[in-house]
């Protein structure tokens, strides 16, 4: 019996241990890409670009806060489109359930909680996901190390993901920096490997010491549709209260934050 | 011309071998090219690529990012809110979203688009059918949710709750036929016996025809080639007749099929009935040919000799007779319409190289194999000479006859409906037209127009009074009984505002400036696809596109609705700076491409009777003797209209198409009896001795049989299952068979009444 138990464990363990270390890897590209720092600040420009080369902008700012156990604070404030001036944006993220938001709509003046089931749903009309911009539970898929190539000069873990639970993509390959554990790229396929999305981290640079995505594009690879996001004024660790991340500042812009 | 023909007679009786080795020869190269063919299956080819209807909606369709739609009904009569059928569809939505070919994101279905919601001030934004609800009160609630939402009733979930519509876009419109397939398999697996599925949509009916038609040709064309050759034996009643005339036309069909292919052209609905068209007209001179020799043929006779003569009296008229039948056929090179074009000019050369292997081919068989014993006794028909007689005694009444034929005649065609609904070509009991009656009567319409409306600048349609103009426009449209359900942006604002206010029956209606238009679009772009806005409003919201579901495909419905769109805007101009809306869709194209056909069938039709009239005058050098034998067939062709027209049927493309051909082929039972009929005069120089000669004897049984074998030839395109084959098998059977009798019966009666013009008797 403990022969074979030892036989057992033997035979598992190299396949857990790689298992493991894509997991890893995953875990530590979460927490690099949506964690980093305490707190974060940055004007973000979005560019929706249509196949015909149409193009639609939005600009906002966008404050975060981290709490413990992976919730985070999200508010976000949008200038641009001019229509939709001072609409702004409130959502606190908890890791396993659905997200709370509140909507600030200023034709209205009129806040508006919002329950949503929609992960999925386009982030204010671009190619982005609610769950691009504020990030998947890496629990949720299972990650396995296909190879470590070099891309673009940088070595990179290049991992396929598998969601547990039904999800818009059969899977997913992500190249992720060897030293950053930032993603530099994601392929998400669909049934039939046919490929629906691309992510591309298109400019990545140190604020504050923190290695930081500051260019990225989504492309739809089915409709030709593509969206370029530029963050600028990136400042880490600014001491954001949490005041800062409640109804009252959706009424009321916090426009130290936004300038 | 004449002289040319005769020497290629003479070289195929002096070296038939080689002359079957070459046609044979030939034939089979251009065959080799078959395996080649490409089908296209679409309508929309009808009309040219840059025809501008066609450049409006292509460029609809990019810029509201609109995808073809299939169209799956789950229908179940004690109602689709039980437990066990919403678990179904959301199963079925889900595997088919990630069917290949299948836009799995845009699929939309109660389990997968979003429906935003307010409940005690909270915005819930999700599908209805997240989980199948298990209590009454869940099943009520959910039921009460989406029966409430104008963007779901009648779209999404039939209005008493008997159906539930999966609308599935595809990639390209030539996959509908299998994708539905799939998801026809995936419904039998999913589905109890409750339950029944539908599957419907434009881009359905036109693939699957398509897909049908491949099985059609495969099946009917050999079954009108096995029926042809049953009908040959049965006039004949011996071998070689039938083996002779069907090698011309086989070899005929194989070469034009092949020449077609070669040339790299598609094969369309109309060009795939080219087989089917060919066979009996290609046997037509084999059938003269062959009624006159067996009486030349006799002990101790040269075959080659008598073949010789025979041709020399008979070349003349073939030569004729195809040149008019090709020239009909070669007149729908006229219509706007490439697939029509092709067909024409290629039952055109199918006709002519027919003609070819009749001088060719044909002698070089029979001067091999001739004898009197595999020949038919020749006898002239008593019947045949008794209406000569009659039309000798009667020809006054008879001449009086034929001119009231044409005046009721002219009467019933102005009783023609045009009319098309590709849906209808299929038989009642195809599964593509059940489900469409099916949904059609359950849901908001499955046939899918759209109505673009522009603004001068960006963000045109974001001003209020534009969206007010808007929705009185779609108030008006769905006055219309056939207009199922209208959707625009107007919709999705109407909705936003109801719901943000916690769904007060009182803010279910437009907001009142464009501040606040702006923000709910914004909202709406936040809580739905990408691209769901996108349907309905372009990029710099400049144009709006409003989706108008007819409940029949039929061309004149839609062409209805756009005079009922036409009435409004004539009492309701578009507000400073808009332009007025413009058609596009599926269901548009087709009544453009119909007028197109309706017109340029005409045209065609005209021109080549003008055609016609002007090769006979110089044919028969008389004015007189060439409008004579124009006469009986354009009565028997008008007859033919004109009973459509009072039976009510529809005058549709393959109806509009029989006309052209109906008088090139016609005509040449006119060409062959005034062409024997006056060979013989100017022998006899009398007219009661030719006349029933011509009656009584070869002629006239001659041009019987052929009008029996183009008549008949057609019945079994009857057996399709797709109704534009069996309406020309009908139709066009019905036209050359009345063609040949008119001819056979009012011809002579106007010779005899037009004796004095025509003729130039010698009294005996």
């Amino acid at each position: 019996m403990r022969k074979a138990l030892a036989l057992g464990v033997l035979l598992l363990l190299p396949a857990t241990a790689l298992a493991l270390s894509a997991q890893e890897v995953m875990e530590r590209a979460h927490r690099a890409f949506y964690y980093q720092g305490k707190d974060f600040k940055a004007r973000v420009l979005m560019r929706l670009i249509s196949k015909a080369g149409r193009e639609r902008l939005r600009e906002l700012v966008m404050l975060r806060k981290n709490y413990p156990q992976g919730r985070q604070k999200y508010y976000i404030y949008f200038f641009r489109p001019v229509d939709v001036r001072g609409m702004s944006l409130l959502i606190h993220k908890h890791p396993g359930r659905d997200d709370d938001r509140w909507l600030f709509i200023p034709a209205l003046g009129m806040v508006k909680r919002v329950a949503a089931r929609d992960k999925h749903s386009s982030f204010a009309g671009s190619d982005f996901t609610y769950e691009d911009v504020s990030g998947r539970d890496p629990g949720d898929d299972t990650h396995v190390l296909l190879r470590r190539e070099p891309l673009q000069g940088r070595p990179t873990y290049v991992i396929k993901s598998t969601p547990k639970e039904e999800a818009f993509y059969t899977y997913k390959i992500s190249w992720i920096d060897q030293e950053s554990f930032l993603p530099l790229k994601e392929e998400y396929y669909g049934p039939g490997d046919r490929l629906l999305k691309v992510f591309s981290a298109d400019k990545v640079e140190h604020i504050q010491g923190l290695p930081t995505v500051l260019q990225r594009t989504m492309r739809d690879a089915e409709t030709g549709h593509r969206t370029e996001v530029s963050f600028t004024q990136v400042r880490y660790n600014q001491g954001l209260k949490d005041a800062l991340f409640s109804e009252r500042y959706l009424r009321r812009p916090p426009m130290r934050w936004l300038r | 011309m004449h002289q040319v023909v005769l020497k290629l007679v003479e070289l195929s009786l002096r070296r038939p071998r080689l002359v079957i080795a070459l046609s044979l020869g030939i034939s089979l190269a251009l065959a080799s090219q078959l395996p080649r063919m490409r089908i296209d299956t679409d309508p929309e080819n009808m009309l040219r690529q840059e025809e501008p209807v066609r450049v409006f909606h292509r460029q609809v369709k990019e810029t509201f990012g609109i995808k073809e739609l299939l169209v799956l009904g789950i229908v179940r009569q004690d109602g689709i809110f039980k437990p066990d059928t919403l678990e179904r569809i959301t199963r079925i939505t889900a595997e088919v979203k990630r069917l290949p070919g299948v836009v799995g994101r845009d699929v939309e279905s109660l389990s997968s688009t979003n429906n935003v919601v307010a409940r005690e001030g909270v915005l819930h934004v999700r599908p209805p059918l997240l989980q199948a609800p298990q209590g009454q009160e869940g099943l009520q609630r959910l039921r009460a949710e989406v029966l409430e939402n104008p963007l779901f009733r009648d779209r999404l979930v039939s209005s008493h709750g008997q159906a539930a519509a999966i609308y599935i876009p595809i990639l390209q419109k030539d996959m509908a036929h299998e994708v539905a397939q799939q998801v026809a398999q995936i419904c039998r697996r999913i589905l109890g016996p409750e339950e029944e599925f539908y599957l419907a949509g434009l881009p359905l009916a036109e693939d699957t025809f398509g897909s049908e038609m491949f099985k059609q040709m495969a099946v009917v064309a050999p079954l009108a080639g096995a029926f042809l050759m049953a009908l040959m034996y049965l006039i004949f009643r011996s071998l070689l007749p039938v083996v002779a005339s069907m090698a011309v036309a086989m070899l005929a069909v194989l070469c034009s099929m092949g020449a077609m292919v070669a040339l790299g052209f598609e094969v369309h609905i109309m060009s795939s009935m080219i087989p089917v068209f060919l066979m009996p007209i290609a046997v037509c001179d084999a059938v003269h040919v062959l009624s006159d020799l067996r009486q030349r043929l006799g002990p101790g006779r040269d075959r080659r000799e008598v073949l010789q003569k025979l041709y020399r009296a008979l070349a003349k008229p073939m030569l004729y007779t195809s040149l008019t039948t090709a020239v009909g056929f070669s007149m729908l090179a006229w219509a706007k319409i490439p697939p029509v074009r092709v067909f024409g000019l290629f039952v055109a050369l199918g006709v002519v190289v027919a003609w070819l292997l009749s001088m060719s081919l044909l002698p070089a068989m029979l001067s091999l194999w001739a004898r009197p014993a595999r020949l038919p006794q020749q006898e002239g028909s008593p019947l045949l000479g008794r209406l000569g007689r009659l039309c000798l005694r009667g020809a006054k009444p008879l001449v009086a006859l034929l001119a009231l034929g044409i005046l009721f005649s002219l009467w019933g065609i102005k009783a023609l409906r045009v009319n098309d609904n590709p849906v209808k070509w299929f038989k009642p009991h195809h599964p593509v037209r059940v489900a469409d009656g099916v949904l059609n009567r359950l849901m908001g319409g499955t046939y899918i127009s759209y109505l673009v409306i522009e603004g001068s600048e960006t963000g045109a349609m974001k001003e209020p009074q534009v969206l007010a103009y808007l929705q009185a426009l779609q108030e008006h449209l769905q006055l219309h009984p056939l207009v199922g359900k209208t959707t625009s942006v107007v919709d999705v604002l109407k909705r936003i505002n109801y719901v943000l206010h916690d769904q007060e029956e009182a803010f279910n209606r437009l907001p009142e400036d464009r501040r606040t238009v702006g923000q709910y679009l914004f909202l709406y772009l936040m809580s739905s696809a990408p691209d769901e806005l996108e349907e309905f409003l372009d990029y710099p919201q400049q144009r709006a596109n409003v989706w108008v579901q007819l409940r029949s495909g039929d061309n004149r419905d839609m062409q209805a609705v756009v005079s009922h769109l036409e009435a409004f805007l004539k009492d309701n101009p578009p507000p400073a700076g808009i332009k007025a809306p413009q058609w596009s869709g599926l269901p548009y194209l087709n009544i453009t491409w119909q007028a197109l056909m309706v017109k340029g069938m005409l045209q065609a039709t005209v021109g080549s009777w003008w055609a016609i009239l002007l090769l006979l005058i110089a044919q028969f050098r008389s004015f007189w003797w060439g409008l004579l034998s124009m006469l009986p067939l354009a009565l028997a062709v008008l007859f033919s209209y004109a009973m459509v027209g009072y039976a009510g049927k529809d005058y549709d493309m393959p109806i509009a198409v029989c006309s052209t051909l109906a008088l090139g082929l016609g005509v040449d039972f006119a060409i062959h009896f005034v062409h024997r009929f006056r060979d013989r005069f100017s022998r006899e120089r009398a007219l009661e001795p030719t006349l029933s000669w011509s009656m009584g004897g070869e002629p006239a049984l001659a041009i019987f049989r052929n009008a029996l074998v183009v008549g008949l030839g057609f019945l079994p395109l009857m057996l399709s299952t797709l109704t534009p084959y069996v309406t020309v098998g009908l139709f066009f059977g019905s036209i050359t068979f009345s063609a040949g009798l008119a001819t056979l019966l009012f011809l002579p009666a106007l010779v005899v009444a037009g004796r004095k013009v025509l003729l130039k008797e010698e009294p005996r």
